[in-house]
């Protein structure tokens, strides 16, 4: 579904990723791991557009993005959650919900307003609330709930369990699971939370330094030598 | 015209060209200096459509919003953007700001010589006081004023809150690279904010002469009082805006007129150290505007000691 071939990118001068090769398929959650500085938040904000692209190329469902903006790059289906800021925080929560189906038809919009809400219940009592008024794993779930409603096909989570607690984090994998395993979603993890994110993961990749050191099924990536080069300051 | 209803007209004027400052500040992070020459651009629309083809300035209202609209995104698009896309500082866009109100200070000039000469008439300085109507003894120009706040007022309040592409534009104002990642062609929504601002001021301007004399550095002077009421109101609301302009404009108009009272007329010369003295206290204690402050706190402070 995607593929990232040979990407060299970074923020203006500054290198940051160097020939990182990624392949995404449908229907999988595919896991981007490492260490912190290793490049993971920058890879999805190169396949999103937000940074500098020295080389390589992006291709999605066959056709190139490498260059086209990111707002073009959300009508074709792919929705980028970033770590933090995901949500408008003066805005209220349907105003954000509103706003996520900003480029897709009324009719789709109501329906899958509606999914979003059905898997997301805890959003549907706080509609007229402002976002910012949200604990941590409500405004993450409005983050996800946003992705669904933009009709999105492969949406990229960037660390969507960072400051969460433990109840708040098991109940996101699980949701991330669901999103995979009913609503046929592909779904690009940058996770901190190794054993986890690999437990739910069909592929992961390890980043190390910008540059790809390990790519296989997520189980395999448990048996690597750096494997607890990734695994330090986090419980085994 | 009475001192109260004419310091309303003034505030109620004042709050159009805040709340367009106080957008494009928003959007682009670009503080206008040139928001005072637009207004003067509004006057002298209303002026020359008077002039060469006899329409009553109140008329000339619609005319005024869309060229204003138009210098707005003229200002823009020429000047702001190609400084932002290299990633110029504030500093740097303020001062381009302030460039481009003398290059619009010195087209006002030539232009109303010009129009002065083929018109034959006075056009470096004009009111247009005589071509008011009158009702319940008071100026048109306050029902006038009143009406066009209400309404443009009304319209801004559907627009951002009720129409998807104005909640488009408060999500670009909160968050741009958030609104991207939405899918909203971000450029579009900083293009409508200089539209919309540049229209504010038109209009604003438009009536300004109904209230007093325009010359060609009435923009230099008002600018002042602008600037005030964004930054005692909170630069980054266009609530904001509101509060402060109707605070500025009420408090220089009628502060000036009993000091007046107290010291004579030649306090009047000397009006815009009202808005300075309220734009310094507020930058001492509330640097971020009143819209800053916690109402509700405050309210459940004073209930809980009652």
């Amino acid at each position: 579904m995607l593929e990232i071939k040979n990407l060299y990118s970074g923020y203006k001068e500054l290198h940051i990723l160097f020939d990182v090769n990624v392949k995404v398929n449908k229907n999988e959650i595919t896991a981007i791991l490492g260490p912190n500085g290793s490049g993971k938040s920058t890879l999805l904000k190169s396949i999103f557009g937000l940074t500098t692209i020295f080389n390589g190329e992006i291709v999605y469902e066959g056709r190139d993005i490498t260059r086209i903006p990111p707002h073009s790059k959300t009508k074709l289906g792919i929705a980028y959650l970033p770590q933090t800021e995901n949500i408008f925080t003066n805005l209220s929560v349907e105003e954000n919900l509103k706003i996520s189906g900003y480029t897709v038809s009324p009719d789709i919009y109501q329906e899958r307003l509606e999914l979003a809400l059905s898997m997301f219940p805890e959003l549907e009592t706080k509609l007229k609330r402002k976002a910012g008024t949200l604990s941590g794993g409500e405004r993450q779930f409005l983050a996800i709930a946003m992705a669904l409603v933009r009709n999105a096909k492969l949406i990229m989570l960037d660390e969507p369990t960072a400051m969460l607690s433990p109840k708040f984090a098991s109940m996101m994998f699980d949701r991330i699971k669901f999103l995979r395993d009913e609503l046929k979603l592909t779904i690009l993890l940058v996770e901190q939370n190794v054993l986890k994110a690999l437990d739910i993961s069909d592929r992961a990749y390890m980043l190390i330094g910008g540059r790809v050191v390990f790519d296989g099924k997520a189980k395999d990536l448990v048996n690597h030598e750096k494997f607890d080069q990734l695994c330090i300051g986090y419980t085994l | 015209m009475g001192v109260f209803d004419g310091a309303i007209i003034y505030a109620n004027l004042l709050v159009l060209l805040s709340i367009g400052l106080t957008m494009t500040y928003i959007t682009t992070s670009v503080p206008n200096f040139a928001q005072g020459s637009f207004a003067v651009f509004g006057s002298y629309i209303s002026f020359t459509l008077f002039k060469l083809l006899k329409i009553h300035p109140y008329f000339s209202l619609p005319i005024s919003f869309i060229l204003g609209g138009l210098l707005g995104i003229l200002t823009y698009l020429t000047v702001l953007r190609p400084l932002i896309n290299k990633g110029a500082s504030v500093v740097i866009l303020m001062i381009a700001t302030l460039a481009w109100d003398l290059i619009l200070f010195g087209f006002i000039g030539i232009f109303s010589e010009y129009i002065g000469k083929i018109t034959k008439s006075y056009a470096t300085k004009f009111i247009f006081t005589p071509f008011d109507f009158k009702l319940f003894g008071l100026n048109g120009i306050f029902f006038v004023s009143m009406a066009v706040i209400i309404l443009l007022l009304l319209f801004l309040f559907i627009l951002l809150y009720k129409t998807k592409f104005g909640i488009a534009l408060r999500a670009s104002m909160e968050n741009p690279n958030l609104a991207e990642v939405m899918g909203i062609n971000v450029e579009y929504t900083r293009v409508f904010s200089w539209f919309l601002s540049g229209a504010l001021a038109g209009i604003a301007g438009s009536l300004l002469p109904f209230k007093q004399e325009i010359v060609q550095s009435t923009g230099a002077m008002i600018i002042v009082s602008i600037f005030a009421a964004s930054i005692v109101g909170g630069l980054g609301s266009i609530y904001g805006a509101l509060l402060g302009g109707y605070l500025i404009g009420l408090s220089e108009s009628l502060i000036t007129f009993y000091l007046s009272k107290l010291f004579g007329t030649g306090v009047l010369v000397y009006s815009k150290v009202i808005p300075l003295i309220f734009l310094i206290i507020t930058l001492l204690f509330i640097p971020q505007g009143l819209s800053s402050i916690k109402w509700e706190r405050w309210r459940k402070l004073i209930c809980l000691r009652a």
